[in-house]
């Protein structure tokens, strides 16, 4: 039979995130109705009492596991170095300016940019010429789409109106 | 039926066909529009307004309906490919769907929703067109009280979801029902929760949520990966003999496809209720009566016809309260409502002897569309099943872009987009430390809906709990919501006691 006895300790710091945002986000939501009609709080009590209650027989869990050594305060599962290498928090900070700036921008400008700029972190500079045209092929595609033929209403920025105009004008 | 009804459903059918030439290339715009979140039928369908009422009735018609069909299909695909559903109504469809395309079974898997959706689909339609006045009277019985009982069946799937880890599963599960309250409640219009923002005083948006905890999170999970597939999943290249292993598998359990169907059928017959509490209902009570439960969540071909063929089931549903009683059961159904006034159709049981072509000739759109999607997409399984190869360094941004913005079209609020953001911060961190992404979303979905009707059962009886179980029909469903949590157990006890026994 295989020994655990090299297995890792579990990284119990990060599995804890979740529950302490359910109960900081369960703790705020009946601060918000305490002096709301019973309507608002029946339903909240019922759901956000069963919540609390299984957070704390979760926290109560990774007490023991802690005190037994099974596990540790550690974020591994979370956060890594490798993260930076992967390119995903390169990745996020582009989705965070893509959100950003989408509204000032447009739709197809920041799309583009947003597709290029994270392409070329994730494959770490290479093929640079086909992530651009890819990028120029899947925003204009976005475009011809969603903006010319369906008339959605997108973000707009400076690409959108100028097609619009020379479109306009024949 | 008699002769003229029959003479008219032939004559129907096969003038229905001739219009080939509008289903089908509506059927592609469907399949993308109802693959990318925030785009639906119902939003096609208003975006191309001009363009329907402008065209006659009939031909009116059919557009609407193929294009109905085909997005309830179509949402099934990013689901299966790329884990991220296009609708909420195909939210349950990953729990085994994408398992089976990170296996290398990507084809397979497609071909098995489609058949499912086809089969689904066109049963229903029959059975629909058969039983219309029974049906249409489901609505009538199927009050608040009835309505609490069959969110329980849906929101019970969180149970079997957190199978593996029960304290985890029940966490993310009403931390899911814990957002879902989030807005004003429905009888003071009392704000909670909202953090102040006005945005979410109607509640925390469905597509968000969706493209977040399903889309956003997966994106920065796949990154990891090279392509989708796993390492050992697929040196193969794509065959014609997946696509017919996917038919083969999906035929095998015909019975299931009819049973679920059927669950979705009578559920779209319920005005408010629709394709996402189908599906959920359907795919729990699939599991919950399988002979195989424990390969649910794993790839089973089981736990993804569930949701396909019910989801499907729905269409035709929704159509029985529009053409008997004139209320439409969803918002697709809303939209047609008001087209077909535009061109002076009234609704109600007058509709079938005044206009019989039209309210039948809505069940043959549905049934000829679901013949030609069959012939269409089945081929298509092969070169869709391509996506779980692409590199993810290509695949991740083009998901979040598509997907983000996907997240603006419902309310065109630029604070959905932010919103999106959070809650694919929320899935990645859930997803990372072993909390099910669809148990949050099972919660954001049906917790509203539950709560809804709760307050409205108490309101109605002065807050007294015992108006739960006041009905007859109320009380046949608490009694068969409880046998379909005791009984999976009683099987599952025997099973494993039958299992011992050679052993001994």
């Amino acid at each position: 039979m295989p020994s655990d006895h090299h297995k890792p300790p579990r990284q119990i710091g990060g599995e804890l995130v979740i529950p302490i945002l359910a109960v900081g986000f369960t703790i705020y939501f009946f601060s918000t109705i305490w002096n709301s009609p019973w309507t608002a709080q029946v339903s909240a009590f019922i759901v956000g009492g069963i919540l609390l209650l299984v957070c704390a027989i979760f926290f109560v869990r990774a007490g023991i596991w802690l005190v037994r050594g099974e596990g540790t305060l550690g974020v591994g599962n979370l956060f890594t170095m490798d993260d930076i290498h992967t390119g995903r928090i390169g990745l996020l900070l582009t989705t965070i300016a893509y959100v950003m700036f989408i509204d000032t921008l447009g739709f197809t400008l920041m799309t583009f940019l947003f597709l290029a700029a994270s392409m070329l972190i994730l494959a770490k500079g290479k093929n640079a010429g086909f992530i651009t045209m890819i990028s120029a092929a899947m925003a204009l595609t976005g475009w011809a789409v969603f903006i010319w033929a369906f008339d959605t209403r997108f973000p707009r920025g400076w690409f959108e109106t100028t097609m619009k105009a020379i479109l306009a004008n024949g | 039926m008699d002769s003229s009804t029959a003479s008219i459903l032939v004559e129907v059918f096969f003038e229905t066909i001739g219009y080939w030439y509008i289903i089908v290339p509506t059927i592609l715009l469907g399949l993308i529009v109802g693959g990318i979140p925030g785009f639906s039928a119902a939003n096609t369908i208003i975006i191309l307004m001009p363009l329907t009422l402008a065209l006659d009735l009939q031909s009116g018609l059919v557009f609407m309906i193929s294009l109905y069909c085909s997005a309830r299909m179509g949402a099934g695909i990013p689901a299966i490919l790329v884990n991220i559903p296009g609708t909420a109504g195909a939210a349950a469809t990953p729990l085994d769907g994408y398992p089976m395309a990170k296996q290398g079974k990507g084809q397979q898997a497609l071909a098995i929703s489609f058949v499912a959706s086809c089969i689904g689909g066109l049963l229903t339609t029959i059975i629909a067109l058969a039983t219309m006045p029974i049906l249409a009277r489901v609505g009538f019985y199927m009050h608040s009280v009835e309505m609490i009982v069959v969110m329980l069946f849906g929101i019970s799937l969180i149970a079997s979801i957190a199978a593996q880890d029960m304290v985890k599963g029940l966490i993310a599960g009403f931390l899911g029902l814990m957002i879902g309250s989030i807005g004003t409640d429905v009888v003071y219009a009392t704000p909670r929760g909202t953090f102040g923002i006005l945005e979410l005083y109607d509640g925390v948006p469905l597509i968000p949520a969706l493209v977040g905890l399903f889309a956003v999170s997966e994106a920065f999970v796949i990154i990891e990966k090279r392509v989708i597939v796993n390492h050992d999943g697929e040196p193969k290249t794509p065959n014609w003999g997946d696509t017919f292993d996917g038919v083969r598998i999906a035929l095998k359990r015909w019975v299931h496809i009819v049973w679920t169907s059927i669950i979705g059928l009578v559920i779209g017959v319920i005005p408010g209720a629709g394709a996402s509490i189908a599906s959920f209902v359907a795919y729990q009570q699939s599991r919950s009566f399988s002979k195989t439960p424990e390969l649910y969540g794993t790839g089973h071909p089981e736990g993804l016809i569930a949701p396909e063929s019910a989801n499907n089931g729905v269409t035709s549903g929704t159509l029985v309260p529009l053409l008997v009683l004139g209320i439409p059961g969803g918002a697709t159904a809303a939209i047609m409502l008001v087209v077909m006034q535009f061109h002076g159709v009234s609704f109600g049981p007058s509709l079938f002897e005044n206009q019989p072509k039209v309210g039948y000739g809505m069940f043959m759109a549905m049934a000829v569309s679901y013949v030609i999607m069959f012939l269409t997409i089945l081929p298509l399984s092969r070169y869709m099943s391509h996506v779980t190869t692409i590199p993810t360094i290509y695949l991740a941004p083009m998901i979040i872009a598509f997907t983000l913005v996907g997240g603006f079209v419902p309310r065109e609020y630029m604070f959905d987009m932010y919103l999106a953001l959070a809650f694919g911060v929320l899935g990645y961190i859930a997803r990372r430390t072993g909390y099910h992404v669809a148990a949050i979303l099972i919660g954001v979905i049906l917790g509203p809906l539950l709560e809804k009707y709760f307050l409205w059962s108490l309101k109605k009886s002065d807050g007294d709990i015992m108006v739960l179980f006041s009905s007859t029909l109320g009380n046949i469903l608490w009694v068969a919501f409880a046998l379909s949590i005791i009984l999976p157990i009683v099987f599952g006890m025997r099973r494993k006691r039958k299992l011992e026994v050679p052993a001994e």
